[in-house]
């Protein structure tokens, strides 16, 4: 059985949450230690700023899912209140599905992102160091996987930015095509200016400059970016060589008017200019868009592609729900041919096809034979079928009883090719 | 026409015809991928125009073996090279939708013209009226090219002016790109236009020796000709650029393509075998 125990940002606090990621840090042994708990046959766990959970593979009633979950509040030091309303536990569909949507990342904070999806590698990739998982778990893990990719590729889920900071990249590069080598102009130096600019020198925009009222902190700014300072009285020689503007100022009125960004486009030959004014009260005069090849997006704007694209990734989600629903039936019905009965059945039924069909082709000799001795062949040939597939058969219903065929059962059907 | 250049002039226009199909649906269902395929099919239909005009060459005997029908297949051919050619530098395949419907056009009214050859008078037919026809043939698809990427350019300004940031934004190619197409454009097809003239302007003066200088066409491609040499000259000396030099290049094509036809068909000139 898949049993899944854990909590998320959905289900605790960030209080708890810490509590139990700092319980679930450094500890190499932790995959060794999960399949000391009772029952547990194979298990991984996962853990990052949003989420704690373990996933494991263990013997029907073994009571292997409370080790689980006790082990759990153990370790995240959780009162019983605490653990009663933050641990949610999943076993099989549950547990599979809950896992599909983690990867596809249906399950986030924000939702399509795809850093999730890496984090489930790594936990993945521990626990496979530590010899934690089995035939079930890596199968899982690996249709996870897939259902992860096969929303990424077939929905729109993480198609669009959906931050501000991020809309505004794509923004320009919408209006730039590459980034690479545009100059960027940073005015004021506030938080959220700073964000964008990062971004934006992630995808390769140059040259910062930023222009603020107080010289220590854009001093600063600028040093962090590699940068240059300027004051805001030279900024009308910085907007002539900026590609990107990005304002964030405390200004009560505008600081860039529509006169000064004409006299710019004049002295940069109508280059592309791009206006990013995130500021309340805004810095940028809005009469400044009406100008040819300027644009401005103010914090409204960029707060309105975001909404948007949220929309977007809801609309994509239940197209992801579909496929997640897809991927969860796939995987159980190959848990369902793990099972030691249909593979035994699987298997005999192979072993008497081949059995019919060869003496089929053997008919025209056979048929020369006394019918006395045609019948003591057939027997023979039964007979020497029947004693090698006894042992293969008796180990599967023997592990079977034990809970543990899952592996053997695995080999025989690879072995036999009974998925063929 | 041959058979087999007609062989390979059907599933050129078939290859066309389909790519424009492929490319106004990508406009609509805005996914690169249609485009890409698109541009994969428009490629079939450059290759096969391209067998059957290397045919056509072969079997004309000389120069005069050309026919109005051939012509205008020069003229798809080389806006569809020329448009793939720059497929592999800029990765604009939504530009497609722009280019393509040009290109079936000029092969529609191909396949609607006879099949009369000989159009051009021996008399005229050497090196030079090769170099002047093929030179302003590919300045002019030069020209296709950037009224198509200034037409591109204005939507998409439009789009990111007016705050209409949805799928059809994400689709289109930057205002960047557009630009620099735009002006690769003008700047080729003004190079080579020149060129073509010159040609055409030393083997009528020093050659046959005729009266072309008061040919309309003469006049008025020399005029067009002014005119893009002035909006080349606004960009680099005082940067216009974006939506008014995609306005001005579109509404200067449309008013050569149209004198075109009127002198054409309207009015007396040597170059009526075009």
């Amino acid at each position: 059985m898949i049993v899944l125990v854990g909590l998320n940002h959905k289900t605790a606090p960030l209080a708890v949450r810490e509590r139990l990621f700092a319980g679930c840090q450094d500890l190499a042994d932790l995959p060794a230690d999960l399949l000391s708990q009772g029952g547990v046959r194979e298990a991984m766990y996962l853990s990052t700023c949003n989420r704690v959970e373990l996933l494991a593979s263990v013997e029907e009633d073994s009571g292997a899912e409370t080790a689980l979950t006790d082990y759990l509040a153990r370790r995240g030091a959780l009162r019983r209140e605490e653990a009663e309303s933050c641990l949610f536990l999943y076993r099989d569909e549950e547990a599979i599905r809950h896992l599909f949507r983690v990867t596809s990342s249906l399950d986030s904070l924000v939702m399509g992102e795809a850093q999730i999806l890496g984090q489930v590698k790594d936990a993945y990739r521990q626990a496979l160091a530590k010899n934690a998982t089995g035939v079930a778990l890596n199968r899982l893990l690996h249709r996870a996987f897939r259902t992860a990719k096969r929303v990424r590729t077939e929905t729109g889920i993480a198609a669009n930015p959906v931050s501000v900071s991020f809309a505004a990249v794509e923004l320009a590069k919408k209006i730039f095509g590459t980034l690479a080598g545009k100059k960027l102009l940073v005015i004021g130096a506030g938080e959220m200016a700073e964000l964008t600019c990062t971004h934006l020198i992630g995808n390769g925009a140059e040259e910062i400059t930023v222009a603020n009222r107080s010289a220590a902190q854009g001093t600063a700014l600028a040093e962090k970016f590699h940068g240059r300072a300027v004051s805001l009285t030279a900024l009308d020689e910085a907007l002539g060589d900026a590609d990107i503007v990005i304002s964030s100022t405390g200004a009560p009125s505008y600081i860039v008017t529509e006169a000064m960004a004409s006299r710019c486009l004049r002295k940069r030959k109508n280059r592309l200019l791009f206006f990013i004014d995130i500021a309340v009260p805004r810095d940028i005069d809005p009469a400044v868009d009406a100008l040819e090849n300027v644009f401005l997006y103010n914090i409204d704007d960029l707060q309105g592609i975001v909404d948007e694209n949220i929309k977007n990734r809801r609309r994509e989600a239940l197209r992801a729900e579909a496929i997640v629903t897809e991927e969860v039936a796939n995987y159980l019905n190959w848990l369902r041919e793990l099972e030691a009965v249909p593979t035994i059945v699987s298997l005999r039924s192979k072993a008497d096809g081949i059995v019919r069909r060869e003496l089929e082709k053997a008919g025209y000799w056979l048929t020369g034979l006394p019918e006395g001795d045609r019948e003591k062949v057939e027997a023979l040939v039964h007979g020497i079928v029947n004693k090698i597939l006894h042992a293969p058969m008796a180990v599967m219903k023997e592990e079977s009883a034990e809970f543990a065929s899952q592996d053997i059962v695995a080999a025989a059907r690879q072995l036999f090719r009974l998925d063929d | 026409m041959t058979d087999l250049e007609f062989l390979l002039f059907v599933p050129a226009c078939v290859c066309v015809g389909a790519a424009t199909g492929g490319y106004l649906l990508s406009l609509i269902v805005k996914k690169v991928q249609v485009a890409r395929v698109s541009t994969w099919i428009l490629t079939a239909g450059f290759a096969f125009l391209t067998l059957g005009l290397i045919l056509a060459a072969f079997s004309a005997q000389g120069w005069g073996g050309f026919g109005s029908r051939h012509l205008l297949s020069v003229y798809a051919w080389a806006v569809s090279g020329l448009y793939l050619a720059l497929q592999f530098k800029t990765r604009t395949r939504v530009l497609g939708a722009f280019i393509a419907p040009v290109i079936l056009v000029f092969l529609i009214v191909a396949a609607g013209q006879g099949s009369e050859k000989n159009l051009i008078p021996p008399a005229w037919q050497g090196w030079l009226t090769v170099a002047h026809l093929v030179l302003a043939i590919a300045g002019e698809a030069l020209f296709v090219l950037a009224s198509a990427a200034g037409a591109m350019f204005i939507l998409q300004n439009r789009l990111i002016k007016h705050k209409k940031t949805g799928s059809m934004i994400r689709f289109l190619p930057s205002l960047s790109d557009l630009d620099r197409i735009n002006h690769i454009g003008l700047l080729g097809g003004f190079v080579l236009l020149t060129l073509g003239m010159v040609g055409g302007s030393v083997y009528a003066a020093f050659v046959w020796e005729g009266t072309w200088a008061s040919d309309p066409k003469v006049i008025w491609t020399f005029a067009v000709w002014a005119v893009y040499g002035i909006l080349l000259h606004q960009r680099l000396a005082i940067g216009w650029r974006g939506v008014r030099m995609a306005v001005l290049s579109g509404t200067v094509f449309l008013l050569f393509a149209v004198s075109a036809l009127v002198i054409r068909f309207c009015l007396p000139t040597i170059h009526s075998f075009i």
